[in-house]
């Protein structure tokens, strides 16, 4: 387990370094001048200098390898530019936006992964019932509809028609009383400083602005888990060993729970690497559909209004977040799966 | 396959639709004619006005006017259009991308193999969309730039799906046979090794179409690729963003402005998916058993 890890280990630098060298081959299609003059709004603002001044001053102009390896230095000192879209420092932006983010993708994959799991391995108990024909129309369903679609459906049926699930991340009541002084931010996830702080109307306003995106952000992937937890249950369903613990007289549910599903898990979590990789490009839409102020909206905008430095510098945290998430799900496939523990 | 394709009833409601929307596409200047005043660009939606909010459907415009008075049937018509243009051009580029870098990287084999999976490692452990967001975004807004920043992020499967079948028939006495009677390494490659592996790439490249339109949709719908008033169903799914609060005491007033051109891109991408599903069941063979 330990060499499993420590080649992962190695590799992630390198995700690191290659996240970092794409972000600076995307930057260096953008000329010195067009760098400067995405900071200048009118000519008064030049204030008698020209654009190659200061370009000069800014070293715009230096080779490449020397920009970057600056650029790196500032990356390392948490500089990462000022964002004109935020109208703040992108690290502050970030700092500021990461909590919903994460608020927004707990609530969004555990369900994903526990619904996901048990529809996905009942239907491959049921091999070509009726309940597995029904949750494979649902996720058919699911895979098919874009979140865009989905989630505008969803604000004008439960928050125009029926105004139960708002968009944003709180009302405006709400936000007064988490701005207030008395109201102690821990995270910034609004839901568990609303418990921590015992504002029970503050919790269930949070949870209500959440229910929305979730199910928009979730149903594809939920589809996703069920279709893998699926059809490897039933590959495992086949196997020599199943027959004998059958052959024993095991009783079904300890067959299934103990032999069949955990064995089935492994093929599920290998793909979580990659569920989390579409869930954070799925934020961006999500967050945008339902105006939900975390990481994904604020990319988002910066890239309508072109704003380089902010998308760059998102783009850079989304690496690190990467690297951390690979991480995880590496340890946790090596926990799952004895083989590679054994390796 | 095909056979069995056929009797599965799901895969062939995804055909039967697929055809529909085939044919739109093909006949969409007789369904949808183009006004004689813009005939040289029949993609920008006509406009019947400059009004900023929706008018519902009539009997003129049977889907109604979009924001801006654009016509919501004309676009849905000629979205069909924009959607296999873009589905099939990103389809075919990263597929020859990823057929020559994988080709290179089996054949040669050893460290320059090695060294090209790991470059692959790297581009596939990134999100794509957000790498789509940002080339878009230095490139500047715009479908053709939507369609680039695409490709360069979804070769990367096909170059490891063809590699893998290209390691196992690589060592068969018929290459070796080619080699020893001295055919050329690039004409072993063409003539002989992929007419025998290229064509599970082909498969898993043509189920890709319909994540493709809708990737290529949500970056529209993002305001990053086709400008306003262009037939492209994210663009259109953009406008109705403004309107789905409806009036007051009438909340689903603009219904119209999100249902139909949100219904083309789900039915297109439920044709896909209902005929790749059954394939991946058909190709199986875990589940056959």
């Amino acid at each position: 387990m330990l060499s499993y890890i420590g080649r992962r280990l190695l590799f992630l630098p390198l995700v690191l370094f290659g996240v970092t060298l794409f972000i600076f081959i995307a930057m260096s299609f953008l000329s010195p001048y067009q760098l400067v003059s995405s900071y200048i709004k009118s000519p008064d603002e030049l204030k008698n200098q020209s654009l190659d001044d200061l370009v000069k001053k800014y070293q715009l102009d230096d080779p490449a390898h020397i920009k970057y390896f600056r650029w790196l230095g500032n990356i390392a000192r948490g500089n990462l530019g000022y964002s004109r879209s935020a109208n703040m420092h992108v690290l502050h932006a970030i700092k500021a936006r990461f909590p919903a983010t994460l608020e927004l993708t707990i609530f969004a994959i555990i369900p994903v992964v526990l619904g996901g799991i048990w529809l996905g391995s009942i239907s491959a108990i049921h091999h070509n019932s009726p309940l597995d024909h029904g949750t494979r129309v649902f996720a058919i369903i699911g895979w098919s509809l874009p979140s865009f679609v989905f989630g505008i459906v969803l604000l004008m049926y439960f928050y125009g028609v029926l105004g139960w699930f708002p968009p944003g991340r709180l009302s405006t009541w709400a936000d007064m009383v988490v701005l207030s002084k008395d109201f102690v931010r821990y995270t910034g996830m609004n839901t568990v400083d609303a418990i921590l702080n015992g504002e029970w109307a503050v919790l269930w306003d949070a949870i209500r602005h959440l229910i929305a995106p979730t199910i928009s952000l979730s149903y594809l992937w939920w589809a996703f888990i069920l279709r893998i937890t699926r059809s490897s249950m039933l590959d495992v369903l086949n196997k020599d060993y199943v027959r004998t613990a059958r052959a024993k007289g095991l009783p079904e549910n300890i067959v299934i729970g103990r032999h069949v599903r955990r064995n089935a898990m492994i093929p599920v979590a290998t793909v979580a690497g990659f569920m989390v990789l579409g869930m954070l490009g799925g934020l961006t839409i999500t967050e945008t559909v339902f105006d939900y102020k975390g990481l994904g909206l604020l990319t988002a905008t910066a890239a309508q209004q072109l704003d380089y430095t902010c998308v760059l510098g998102t783009t850079m945290f989304y690496g690190v977040i990467l690297v951390v998430s690979n991480l995880v799900v590496d340890v946790l496939y090596a926990l799952i799966d004895p083989r590679v523990r054994l390796d | 396959m095909m056979k069995k394709l056929l009797r599965n009833p799901l895969s062939m409601l995804g055909f039967a639709l697929l055809a529909f929307f085939i044919i739109i596409a093909l006949l969409a200047p007789i369904i949808a004619p183009t006004p004689e005043r813009h005939k040289h660009e029949p993609y920008r939606i006509p406009r019947y006005g400059w009004q900023i909010t929706p008018t519902p459907p009539s009997e003129e415009h049977p889907f109604g006017l979009t924001q801006g008075q654009h016509d919501i049937f004309y676009g849905v018509v000629w979205g069909a259009r924009t959607a296999f243009f873009v589905g099939l051009v990103v389809v075919g580029l990263s597929c020859a991308i990823g057929i020559v870098v994988g080709a290179a990287s089996a054949y040669i084999g050893g460290r320059t193999d090695e060294i090209i999976m790991r470059i692959v490692d790297v581009f596939l452990s990134f999100p794509f969309l957000i790498a789509a967001v940002v080339i878009t975004c230095v490139l500047g807004k715009g479908l053709d730039k939507v369609m680039i920043a695409m490709v360069c992020f979804w070769w990367m499967n096909y170059a490891r799906l063809l590699r893998g079948s290209i390691l196992q028939v690589k060592e068969e006495e018929f290459v070796l046979a080619a080699r020893a009677a001295g055919v050329s390494h690039v004409k072993i490659i063409i003539r002989h090794i992929l007419p025998n592996t290229i064509f599970p790439v082909l498969i898993s490249a043509s189920m890709d179409l319909g994540s493709v339109v809708v990737t290529a949709a949500g970056l529209s719908f993002l305001g990053l690729g086709a400008p306003e008033g262009y037939a492209d169903w994210g663009q259109m799914i953009s406008f109705s963003r403004n309107w789905l609060l409806g009036a007051p005491g009438e909340p689903l007033k603009y219904w119209y402005t999100v249902i139909y051109p949100g219904l083309a891109i789900v039915l297109f991408v439920l044709a896909w998916n209902l005929i790749g599903d059954a394939a991946r069941d058909i190709l199986d063979p875990k589940i056959q058993a």
